[in-house]
């Protein structure tokens, strides 16, 4: 719809006011370190709000009494677990830093916990081996895809008319 | 706290290949899957949602082994160069690969929404494509269905006893079934009507225009009774009925008439009112008769009486003769209506019909004369012999004859036939002339008393009115056929009564 000319006229006021009545101003942000382990730490949790969302309407739409959709179902549970496990190995070490890690020589770390919780140093150990959740969840994609193929190249009987 | 490294390393080493492996064997997969069906939008999402994964294994997986590789050989400052990017990447393929598997619901409604459709194109195309195989089947059992049909309603129209006409609005004859073609006394072999009018077989044009006026304004015409021309001259008198069919947009509206012959009907109502009509006549005349006949034996009497005791040929005398002779000629009529009226029984004599008729030609030649007269006898010698009143039998012939006779004038032909039906046990003797007929507005009135087309003077009007009434008194009948111009056939018909049968010398009588 062709915009009103007395809409125009008060837009094109509105800019003009702008222009001639400008002040020394930040025009830009900076943006220091930690906004990247925070842009880094919500992309998980925006991976996990996804992965939650195909899940509920994977069961809303009962698809997953099929099987390769059930798969598929496990996949997006194990990438959640992976999403909680990353975020946590970020939070211990980099965002809180609660964690310290020195490398005593190629195979051998030495772990440290900054309150000593010896609990903490072996939740971070093993929470430091994330693929043993995010290759599942792959395999598990992988699995339902296969079955879905499956499925499809199956032939599918149409009723005949006689 | 020292701990091993090596199970971190192995984990993440092999891991990340796999995740690498994994990942491009379901986005392989899901191209599997697309190409057997390219237009499955879910196929698409899944693909997207693959390629997005595989991104991400690469960046992430990529960066581990970089960095595992990097920190073994000592580079870990090359390593801090590169793991922003790394980092920046793996964020970016997170929020990708999040963002569209976000749009599942989305997607999952649009391939419903294009399955459904997809379905009822499918059974749509197979129901095209069943009725394209059969249609050569539909076809034939339909048409044959339609024969059929066509088949029972060209039955009814063939065999049907009434005329069935359709004709187009102004009357033009389309299409008549043999009925019509026989009721109007056509052959359909010989002759087609189609493209004639119907209203050329009204014999009143004034009945055409009536019908078709009532048809145009109500759009039918129920049981209007008409006269059509028969090719023999002669009138039908018929029922008509018949409907306007406005038919469809792109044909004429045509009139379809059923006509029903109602001739014979009429006639035997006509005959049935006429015996009903003669017969209060007869018994008018009976009773006027009986009171009349007893005054004039009286008056006869004393004349004859007085005429007794006159000179021969006085003047008193002539005048007894000439009231002798009146009375006389009134005791005639009354024995006339006497007859008509059938108020005395016949007598019983055997008789063979061809000697009557002999008897009774002879007495006219002789006393009447037929010279002119050309006489064609066809006597049928299966006639058995009856017993009837013969004197009255031939009184009856005696009347016909001379009606005959008289219808002709000075010249024609008389026609005279017996014939015997066994099946009826019946006796007929047709007289037939070649005079002037009766004309139509007559033929009702022939058999009253007094009714004649002679001069004054000539006849009493009662000749066949005794006919009549002898003829019903031997429990038989007078039938007539006549056209105006062109002769008169009577037939007098006789039930057999055989002298030797006492059954039916019992039967004569029940007529009286």
């Amino acid at each position: 719809m062709p915009m009103k000319p007395i809409r125009y006229f008060r837009s094109l006021g509105f800019i003009v006011l702008i222009l001639i009545a400008t002040e020394p101003a930040f025009a830009t942000q900076a943006h220091s370190a930690p906004e990247g382990i925070y842009s880094h730490q919500m992309a998980h949790f925006f991976f996990i709000f996804s992965m939650g969302v195909l899940i509920y309407w994977l069961r809303a739409r009962k698809l997953v009494q099929l099987v390769g959709w059930r798969y598929i179902q496990y996949a997006a549970l194990f990438f959640i677990l992976w999403n909680l496990d990353a975020f946590t190995v970020h939070l211990l070490d980099e965002q809180l830093a609660v964690i310290e890690i020195q490398r005593l020589n190629l195979w051998e770390i030495n772990i440290t916990a900054r309150n000593h919780s010896k609990g903490l140093v072996w939740l971070y150990y093993f929470v430091k081996l994330d693929h043993l959740l995010c290759v599942p969840a792959l395999l598990f994609l992988y699995f339902g895809l296969k079955r879905l193929l499956k499925k499809t190249e199956s032939p599918t009987p149409r009723p005949v008319q006689s | 706290m020292i701990m091993s490294f090596l199970p971190i390393w192995i984990v993440d080493m092999i891991g990340s290949i796999l995740m690498i492996v994994f990942s491009f064997m379901c986005l392989n997969l899901v191209r599997a899957l697309r190409n057997h069906d390219q237009g499955n939008v879910i196929w698409t999402y899944l693909f997207w949602v693959c390629l997005g994964l595989a991104g991400f294994a690469i960046s992430r997986s990529a960066g581990h082994i970089l960095k595992q590789i990097l920190v073994l050989t000592g580079f870990e400052s090359a390593w801090s160069f590169i793991r922003p990017y790394s980092g920046a990447i793996n964020t970016l393929m997170f929020v990708f690969v999040a963002s569209v598997t976000l749009f599942f619901e989305r997607i999952w409604k649009i391939y419903q929404q294009i399955s459904g459709d997809k379905q009822a194109l499918q059974k749509l195309s197979d129901e095209l494509l069943f009725l394209n195989q059969n249609l050569e089947n539909l076809v034939t059992e339909r048409t044959k269905e339609l024969v059929q049909s066509e088949l029972n309603y060209r039955r009814i129209f063939e065999v049907s006893r009434d005329m069935i006409l359709v004709t187009q609005k102004d009357g033009t004859i389309i299409n008549m079934n043999p009925a019509g073609y026989q009721m109007l006394g056509y052959r359909e072999s010989e002759i087609s009507f189609a493209k004639k009018s119907f209203a050329e077989f009204f014999v009143k044009a004034e009945e055409w225009r009536k019908i078709k006026k009532t048809i145009e304004q109500k759009g039918f015409v129920s049981n209007a009774e008409i006269s059509l021309k028969h090719l023999d001259e002669k009138r039908i008198r018929v029922l008509v009925s018949g409907s306007l069919d406005e038919g469809l947009p792109d044909r004429d509206a045509t009139i379809h008439f059923l006509v029903k012959d109602i001739e014979q009907r009429r006639i035997i109502e006509e005959q049935i009112a006429q015996a009903d009509k003669l017969a209060s006549i007869g018994q008018l005349s009976a009773g006027i008769a009986h009171e009349i006949n007893n005054p004039l034996g009286i008056i006869l009497g004393y004349t004859q009486l007085l005429i007794r005791n006159e000179t021969p040929n006085s003047e008193k005398y002539n005048d007894l003769k000439t009231i002798e002779k009146h009375v006389r000629n009134c005791k005639c009529i009354v024995e006339d209506l006497l007859n008509f009226a059938r108020s005395s029984k016949p007598n019983e004599d055997v008789m063979r019909m061809e000697e009557a008729m002999e008897d009774v030609l002879n007495f006219i030649q002789q006393h009447a004369g037929l010279d002119s007269i050309t006489v064609k006898k066809a006597y049928d010698a299966a006639v058995p012999d009856m017993l009837l009143d013969e004197k009255k039998i031939k009184q009856v012939f005696m009347n016909l004859i001379m009606n005959a006779k008289h219808a002709m004038g000075k010249k024609g032909t008389l026609d005279i036939a017996t014939g015997f039906n066994p099946d009826e046990g019946t006796v007929f003797v047709k007289i037939s002339d070649t005079g002037h007929g009766i004309e139509k507005k007559d033929e009702a009135r022939i058999f009253d008393p007094f009714f004649t087309t002679k001069p004054t003077g000539e006849g009493t009007g009662l000749g066949l009115s005794v006919s009549y009434g002898i003829v019903k008194n031997h429990g038989g009948d007078i039938l007539v056929e006549s056209e105006a111009g062109k002769g008169s056939i009577f037939t007098v018909v006789l039930p057999v009564v055989s002298p030797h049968s006492r059954k039916a010398h019992a039967k004569i009588h029940s007529y009286n």
